[in-house]
């Protein structure tokens, strides 16, 4: 450890294209972990970085305000659903998916899917939509796959569709268009898609395909065969990746953007993401607790009283109303929300204080208490960057 | 008339109501008039004014951040049936909200359990508005109330311990009401007189009690004719406002008021909350012209549920000959997919600032959530721009021709609403009998999109999709409860 303990240079380097500037500003002595800043056309954002998911341009129940508040920068649209409704006629008389939903900042769209017949189509929708990043349409298979005849044929695919993308994208100059690395759990394969991606220079480059049941072993290989071989002065995007769990080790492996619908989703269920796990605000022992969703936490609801902005929400009045009246769910929204993003936000800060492996025992024993229980995939993961979660 | 240098009563903390204008000279006629409804610590509310109704202690699809921030809403209206449900897990549990903590920003444990913003009047009353019927009589000493798991009895005594503990600001007692009958009917005179009776009963036994006096009363006025509860309105008169015992009234049927001016003019000095649950402005104005000061509005939450974006200012806008206009857009029309102008042109609230019909269209087509709470922003803050129109025009003495001006410009109803309304919970409605069968369901079906009614748009309209999966986490308990 402290041999290769050393403050990183301040070599602050950045990397820009037609609609984008990617700024290296912080860099892990131990692990793969990056803090950078990322200019779109609609604003910087500071990474590693989590995007909530507005799959229909709304933030669940939350208005554009409430979402700007927590301090979120960047998320998601989904391109299939916008295409259905409003639809893209609506979009283009409106003038794009800022001014439809209100939203000044940047927005992030898939691809649309299989659902979207052609990569031409693809790009139609998301040049009307105006995201400020698009990515490619990709030939998806599950990673566990296990024709790897068709997972090859999936992968060269998604190579063929990216130059069609690219020549179908209207707006390079002011809309980005992200690659998406395909290949399975076939470590060899990603790293030849890696290189035909690469080769194809686009202004950010995504790893696709995983967070489809494969094992954590697994996924954790992949982002990390993955990063080895990516630019550094570029962003890289783990699509649909939003565990805690899960985000520390990709960042730790070099990844520094996620988006998940699961904290929303876990939200109107009445789950609360908590730095000691999951609270299923639904459960009896909550009904008369009067403490904030989380102690400790600087969100709306849960800053103490007489903090500005301060909601007092207690666990009490969630379990009142979950599954009953929407403001609950609303509420576990924005706790939610502001969960994952201090996440990465503390993430960062520990990065360029070169304090992040620290974070990441810190994080884990939060976790698991007893500093023991930790699953083997983080530990093995952790350990391949550097960071040996058991003992000491 | 002026709040500040009036010489103070003894309890210098109590409610304080100055009517500061009237349509006729006498504050006591049965006349429009302007008024002012102080609480200590509370924003002081212009009267003829409306008040929130809250759901589970929550303004149905609005947290309290945007409550501060959108809204000019200065009193809400809670029911204590919301909070006082037994546990099934825990039986033996009490309502949490009477041990909720207070703090300077939580005053009472009714602030402090909903997270209610501490300006906010708050009034609670025994039953939700409108209440949802009751299968079970009252009884000599109690009345049957609906929670989320069931009707159960609420004693008087109970209550009064509840009101004493949870402060609020403004308690309106029990009163003995026939929630079983259909909307409309009134009841026998046999049992309009036993209503009286009892009132008369608990009202006494209300004022006795030395827990009272953590609190403003409202005193029920039962909707029945006058003649029938003379003797429960005037003790109220000649017992309880000299002794200051008496702040306000809760109305039922503000038809009664020309009765109280004739007979008990000094009732008309305290100030009249009505609970009569308007279903249009013509309504309101009516009322309001009749001598109501304040409102509570469960029409607000309806007309923002149906998809509708009230559209209607008083004084109305001159158009002298054209037709009437609609009172509300039903931005479920697909004519609105593209149309960028705000909800209403002259309205300043956030939905109108900051969104535009198209995008509320949209919400309202996908079922998001947030197109109900940009309702409720616009809803409500046309409902106060409304209240302060005819709170000028009283002062202006413009107020009974402008009525009549509105009368004249506006549809008589509001539009039904072709949008589909978001998910029915158990504690908001009993299903009746055979009406499952009738296809009379609350909630469409979740997992039988196919076979939910075509021809039925109004209930029904068809979605698409999996969205209503996503949306069942917030929608997972619709089965009947309750029984």
């Amino acid at each position: 450890m402290w041999a290769t303990a050393r403050r990183m240079a301040s070599t602050t380097r950045s990397a820009s294209s037609a609609a984008l500037t990617f700024e290296l500003v912080g860099k892990c002595s131990t692990t793969r972990a990056r803090a950078s800043i990322l200019t779109l056309p609609h604003g910087q954002v500071n990474l590693p970085i989590f995007m909530p998911v507005a799959t229909q341009a709304s933030l669940k129940g939350l208005t554009p305000e409430q979402l700007e508040a927590t301090g979120c920068r960047l998320c998601l649209n989904n391109t299939y659903h916008l295409g259905l409704k409003p639809g893209q006629e609506v979009l283009d008389a409106v003038g794009g998916a800022h001014k439809f939903q209100g939203w000044n900042h940047n927005l992030l769209t898939d691809s649309g899917g299989p659902m979207l017949l052609t990569p031409e189509h693809s790009m139609s929708l998301q040049n009307s939509i105006g995201s400020d990043i698009m990515m490619q349409l990709d030939d998806v298979l599950v990673t566990t796959h296990p024709d790897k005849a068709r997972m090859r044929e999936a992968m060269e695919r998604s190579v063929r569709w990216l130059d069609r993308c690219i020549a179908a994208h209207k707006y390079p100059e002011r809309q980005n268009l992200f690659c998406i690395i395909q290949g399975g759990l076939d470590l060899e394969m990603r790293r030849e898609c890696c290189r035909e991606m690469v080769a194809r220079d686009t202004p950010g480059i995504a790893i696709g395909g995983l967070s489809g049941g494969e094992a954590k072993d697994d996924f954790c290989k992949v982002v990390a065969t993955c990063t080895e071989q990516l630019p550094e002065l570029k962003p890289r995007y783990v699509m649909g990746i939003g565990y805690p769990e899960d985000l520390v080790v990709s960042v730790a492996l070099g990844a520094d953007m996620f988006d998940c619908v699961w904290p929303t989703r876990t939200a109107r269920f009445g789950n609360a993401i908590t730095k000691h796990g999951v609270l299923n605000m639904k459960r009896e022992m909550y009904a008369a607790d009067f403490g904030p969703i989380e102690e400790g936490c600087g969100c709306q609801c849960c800053r103490p009283v007489g903090q500005e902005g301060s909601l007092g929400i207690t666990r009490a009045f969630i379990h009142h109303n979950a599954a009953k009246e929407t403001v609950a769910a609303h509420l576990l929204t924005l706790h939610n929300v502001w969960y994952q993003l201090d996440l990465m936000r503390q993430a960062r800060e520990a990065i360029i204080a070169d304090q992040f492996p620290a974070f990441v025992k810190k994080f884990f024993v939060g976790l698991y208490p007893d500093g023991q229980s930790y699953p083997s995939w983080a530990v093995n993961a952790l350990r391949g960057v550097g960071i040996e979660l058991l003992g000491r | 008339m002026t709040v500040d240098t009036e010489p103070q009563e003894p309890e210098s903390t109590a409610m304080r109501f100055e009517v500061v204008s009237s349509a006729l000279k006498e504050s006591t006629a049965a006349a429009a008039r302007v008024g002012r409804l102080a609480l200590p610590g509370r924003r002081p509310i212009d009267t003829p004014n409306f008040i929130a109704v809250t759901s589970r202690g929550t303004l149905p699809h609005v947290t309290p951040d945007n409550i501060s921030k959108h809204l000019q809403v200065s009193g809400a209206y809670f029911s204590l049936e919301d909070f006082v449900e037994k546990s099934q897990q825990n039986l033996s549990r009490p309502p949490p909200i009477f041990s909720a903590p207070t703090s300077t920003n939580h005053p009472t444990p009714l602030y402090s359990f909903t997270g209610t913003p501490s300006h906010i009047t708050t009034i609670l009353a025994a039953r939700r508005l409108p209440a949802v019927p009751s299968p079970i009589g009252n009884s000599t000493k109690s009345i049957s109330v609906f929670t989320n798991t069931g009707f159960q009895n609420l004693s008087t005594t109970d209550y009064l311990s509840a009101a004493s503990t949870l402060e609020p600001d403004i308690t309106i007692p029990l009163a003995d009401l026939t929630n079983n009958s259909p909307p409309g009917t009134s009841p026998t005179s046999k049992r309009a007189l036993r209503m009286a009776e009892r009132t008369d009963e608990w009202i006494a036994d209300w004022f006795s009690s030395p827990l009272s006096t953590s609190t403003s009363t409202f005193a029920p006025v039962l909707p029945i004719p006058y003649p029938i509860q003379w003797e429960y309105l005037s003790r109220l008169a000649e017992d309880y406002i000299p002794s200051s015992q008496l702040s306000g009234l809760a109305v039922h049927d503000p038809d009664i008021i020309p009765d109280l001016a004739t007979h008990q003019p000094s009732l008309l000095s305290l100030p009249l909350l009505s609970l009569s649950n308007p279903s249009n402005p013509h309504l309101i104005l009516r009322h309001i012209a009749l001598g109501t000061d304040l409102f509570a509005l469960p029409l607000i939450n309806a007309v923002s549920d149906a998809g509708l974006a009230l559209n209607f200012t008083f004084p109305a806008p001159p158009s002298p000959g054209a037709p009437p206009l609609p009172l509300a857009v039903d931005l479920s029309l697909p004519s609105f997919s593209t149309s960028v102008t705000p909800l209403s042109e002259s309205c300043t609230c956030y939905a109108c600032k900051s969104h535009h019909k198209s995008y509320i269209h949209h919400l309202l087509q996908a079922r998001e959530m947030l197109g109900w709470t940009l309702l409720q922003i616009h809803n409500h803050a046309t409902m106060s721009a409304f209240f302060g129109g005819i709170q000028r025009s009283i002062k202006d003495a413009t107020f009974e021709d402008e009525r009549l001006s509105f009368s004249r410009a506006y549809d008589s109803e509001m539009p039904a609403g072709v949008g589909e309304r978001p998910r029915m919970r158990g504690y908001q409605y009993k299903s009746q009998g055979g009406e499952e069968n009738a296809g009379k369901k609350k909630n469409k079906p979740a997992w039988q999109k196919e076979l939910a009614v075509e021809d039925d748009k109004v209930e029904v309209p068809g979605t698409d999709g999996g969205r209503e999966l996503q949306e069942k986490g917030v929608g997972e308990v619709v089965k009947g409860s309750g029984r």
